[in-house]
């Protein structure tokens, strides 16, 4: 039943001398899967090609050039044949091209459908036209006509010579993928990720795109392989619609945790829109031990930055004071603050990492995305600046500032410091920081965990170190009569903090709600003061002044009801008064138009609770550095993460980020980014954009 | 200021940017078509930038190629050209097979490949270092591009919808090329303004 496959005649006469037309490069078969049909039956027949050496035939998606086989069916009236199940390609490289196709042997199945009324004891024929390119260094369109007879019977009887043909055919078909995949487009780069579980025994893996014309053949796909899955790195191709539509494609790779000689397997799924973490183990992305480093040097850098220091103000009160006490004492409260940081780390990350869990696009500092969050720091914040101004003195005071150090006191107001610390700390992303951070979210919890545990440690270290090595307590000032006015010179700090915790506050949630909360200061300082006044008072004075008190303290709570994140203004971090650079919003459309046009462009991701970044844009976004961008033509673009934005997580994302600040310059006709430290200065601005 | 000594601290690297992809970098529809200068067949220097102001065709060739010969002998390319042509288009065809592969000519053999398929392209310009062929990314045989008269790509992609290396398919297609200049001359943008080009690879040098 073999017939072998002729070129096509027609073409014969044109071609160039060295195409021979009696000679096939591909001989083509046509095999049934049973030897006997019923009625009714749906059966599959294999279209064999065998390809002489070197040269190839085409997938689906034939890649940079070629064509896919077709069949054209003339089957005998009701009968239907599907489409072509296509084995898992290989990749062919082709001088600066790459093609997708097979080499020496390709079997295609294909599922027919026998019409119900057959008559056993007839007889069912196939005919098929069969149009295929196949190329070596040069490429011939070959045809040919494959066709079958198979007698009909009550009984079918499946063909026992080719079911080794069929089994192994169906090995290289890809099955249906049992993993989610996603799929994230950040300029040019296209980042799919599977969820395989631990990829890290895959080898040989390869993408196939499903659809043509979406993913640069050619381009190096870069795979990284973690315990979590893996991420294939691919270029968009030249000419493709910027966007982050769902992209099908075919995986093959060897799975070596069973084996050595683990066979080729093939699966296929559909990339949805989502997020996609920067690739882990590449060059640009830290491991596991120096994600800890990082971290615990993040942490102790974080000791150090602005939005901190209020709170460590009044740790250091707390420690001048324990000074004197005894070094058990002193240890135990190092270690309750330490508690109270790493307790509250291990919460916002379990928080973080369950809602990225569940599919928000949501990176580092989200808790301050929250407007109620905000608010209920200005709250916070102000009660305990109230505190150290002395309106009212708490005895066991929250922040341990109470005139007395009773032990048990000290230690949960320690506990509840280093919380406070924590909390407030999460605007602020210090050096090192940020690489730890995004490595940690795209690990394994219990890797992520300890990343964040470590960033805990580095914060809480100082007080560590003060409380177990008596020398440096030592060195600490005396306590006396001037520890009274230091603490009172402490709440403006605080109060500082909470004027700016009002300026996020009114970029999210616009001037009614910021109002609303200002009146809740109002009320929560007359609480403070009811409180106070009443309490040398005789019992009933006491009690009435709690009364007014807590329900001073629940009107300003029910003011927050006014708080929403719904309602909310343009956020406007991005048009702040002491801007010198002509900022224009951010978006991917928008990027990559200037891209397309070659135009050099400086992206500055912030926020408005971001302290680092208004810092850099105090500092070192200068109208000098202005000037420069303007002289140089670039254009300056503001991503404002002030408030929840998927789209700009996914850059951050993509660049190995879990918050801002995060700056980015695409030089002239570049489209891969420079990466700009966290920490800017003028002359590094200026010096980068003067290189191009 | 604390800000700059954590400048000193702060010792994160720079990413840096990626490995060197000249292959079709930077072209898309709407990108400023990339500046070329080639030979043509009469050992004229042709510039991309002398045809500023008009409409410019690309068109890869490669005579044995069994799609470029389906175009060519069922008419249908040269009837695509001779119409652009009278629209006061440019049409520009381009030979990037490299010396030793399929389709390569010299000038002389060139010349009488024109006189045999009776083309009638502006210039037909010789890459057999597959140079401009390589900046524009021309994957296939025939592989077109049309650029507006701003010198930006309007088009990109196949010469029609019959991704066949059958003759008689042609002249019937949809003629992509046909249809984008249809539309420049209205003033309207190509749609489509980019196709999957079909065909054989573009015989560059330093393939098997």
């Amino acid at each position: 039943m073999h017939r072998f496959l002729f070129a096509a005649l027609s073409l014969a006469f044109f071609l160039a001398p060295a195409v021979r037309a009696e000679e096939a490069n591909v001989s083509v078969q046509l095999v049934s899967e049973q030897a006997r049909i019923a009625p009714g039956q749906t059966f599959t027949v294999a279209l064999k090609q065998t390809i002489k050496p070197e040269w190839h035939t085409y997938w689906a998606n034939p890649g940079d050039s070629g064509t896919p086989t077709a069949i054209e069916w003339k089957l005998p009236a009701g009968a239907k044949a599907a489409d072509i199940q296509w084995p898992a390609p290989a990749r062919i490289p082709y001088g600066p091209l790459v093609n997708y196709g097979y080499g020496d042997e390709a079997v295609l199945l294909i599922d027919i459908t026998a019409p119900a009324d057959l008559q056993p004891g007839s007889n069912f024929a196939l005919h098929g036209d069969v149009q295929l390119l196949v190329c070596k260094d040069i490429c011939i369109p070959e045809d040919a006509t494959v066709s079958l007879n198979l007698p009909v019977d009550a009984k079918p009887q499946a063909n026992a010579s080719a079911a080794k043909l069929f089994a192994d055919a169906r090995t290289k078909l890809p099955s249906k993928s049992p993993f989610a995949a996603r799929i994230a487009t950040s300029g040019t780069m296209v980042r799919i990720a599977v969820d395989t579980g631990d990829a890290r025994q895959l080898r040989d893996v390869t993408f196939f795109p499903v659809q043509p014309e979406r993913i640069d053949n050619a381009a190096p796909q870069k795979i990284s392989a973690s315990a979590s899955g893996l991420t294939i790195e691919l270029k968009r191709a030249e000419g493709a619609k910027p966007d982050n539509a769902a992209l099908e494609g075919v995986l093959t790779f060897k799975d070596e945790s069973t084996g050595k000689d683990a066979a080729m397997r093939a699966i296929q799924f559909t990339a949805q829109p989502g997020m996609v973490a920067a690739a882990s183990g590449g060059t640009s992305t830290l491991g596991f031990g120096e994600a800890l480093l990082f971290a615990l040097l993040g942490g102790l850098i974080l000791n150090l930055m602005p939005c901190v220091f209020p709170v460590l103000s009044m740790k250091a009160l707390s420690l001048a004071r324990g000074a004197q006490g005894d070094a058990a004492h002193r240890r135990a409260d190092a270690l309750a603050y330490t508690a109270g940081v790493l307790a509250t780390f291990t919460l916002i990350a379990g928080v973080l990492l369950a809602l990225r869990a569940g599919g928000a696009e949501i990176g580092w500092g989200f808790q301050l995305q929250s407007p109620l969050v905000i608010t209920a720091l200005v709250y916070l914040l102000f009660a305990v600046g109230l505190v150290l101004s002395g309106v009212v003195s708490v005895g066991e005071g929250l922040a341990g500032m109470g005139s007395s150090l009773a032990a048990r006191g000290g230690l949960v107001g320690s506990f509840f410091t280093g919380a406070l610390a924590t909390v407030v700390a999460t605007p602020c992303t210090a050096p090192f920081m940020a690489g730890a951070l995004g490595f940690a979210l795209v690990q394994p919890t219990p890797i992520a965990i300890a990343v964040f545990e470590a960033l805990g440690l580095g914060l809480a270290l100082p007080y560590l170190l003060l409380g177990f090595v008596p020398a440096l307590a030592r060195v600490m000032p005396k306590p006396g009569a001037w520890m009274e006015r230091f603490r009172q010179f402490l709440a403006f700090p605080v109060y500082a903090t909470v004027v700016w915790l009002l300026f996020v506050l009114q970029a999210q949630s616009g001037p009614i709600a910021t109002t609303s909360v200002l009146a809740g200061i109002v009320l929560i300082a007359f609480a403070a003061w009811a409180w106070d006044a009443a309490k040398y008072a005789s019992t009933r004075g006491r009690m009435v002044g709690a009364t007014v008190a807590i329900v001073a303290i629940g009107a300003a709570l029910f003011l927050v009801r006014g708080v929403d994140d719904e309602a909310a203004a343009t956020p406007t971090a991005a048009a702040t008064a002491s801007d010198t650079v002509k900022w224009q919003p951010f978006s991917q459309a928008r990027l990559d138009a200037l891209l397309a046009e070659g135009k050099p462009v400086f992206i500055d991701f912030t926020a408005a609770w971001c302290i680092t970044c208004k810092v850099n844009e105090t500092v070192a976004l200068t109208s000098d550095v202005a000037r420069e961008m303007e002289a140089k033509g670039v254009v300056p673009l503001r991503g404002d993460w002030t408030k929840r934005d998927a789209e700009i997580t996914r850059v951050l994302q993509a660049h190995g980020r879990a918050g801002v600040p995060l700056y980015l310059y695409y030089k002239p006709g570049s489209r891969e980014p420079v990466v700009l430290p966290q920490i800017l200065t003028t002359e590094s601005v200026r010096s980068l954009l003067q290189s191009s | 200021m604390r800000t700059w000594i954590l400048a000193g601290i702060a010792t994160l690297a720079l990413t840096g940017a990626a490995q060197a992809q000249t292959f079709g970098q930077g072209v898309a529809v709407g990108a400023p078509a990339p500046a070329f200068t080639a030979v043509d067949v009469n050992g004229k220097s042709v510039n991309l930038a002398d045809y500023k102001g008009k409409t410019v065709v690309l068109e890869w060739t490669n005579n044995g190629c069994p799609f470029v010969r389906a175009n060519y002998d069922s008419g249908a390319m040269q009837k695509t050209q001779a119409a652009a042509k009278d629209q006061g288009v440019v049409w520009l065809t381009i030979l990037s097979s490299a010396p030793g592969t399929q389709g390569f000519l010299t000038a002389d053999q060139a010349k009488a490949d024109i006189a045999k398929e009776k083309a009638s392209p502006t210039a037909y310009l010789l890459d057999p270092d597959g140079k401009v062929g390589k900046t524009y990314g021309a994957k296939t045989t025939p592989h077109m591009f049309v650029i507006t008269p701003e010198q930006k790509i309007a088009y990109m992609g196949a010469i029609d919808d019959k991704a066949t290396a059958k003759a008689s398919d042609h002249p019937a297609a949809k003629n992509y090329v046909t249809a984008a200049l249809q539309n420049l001359a209205g003033g309207k943008a190509p749609d489509p303004a980019s196709t999957t080009p079909y065909g054989c690879s573009v015989k560059y040098a330093g393939q098997s």
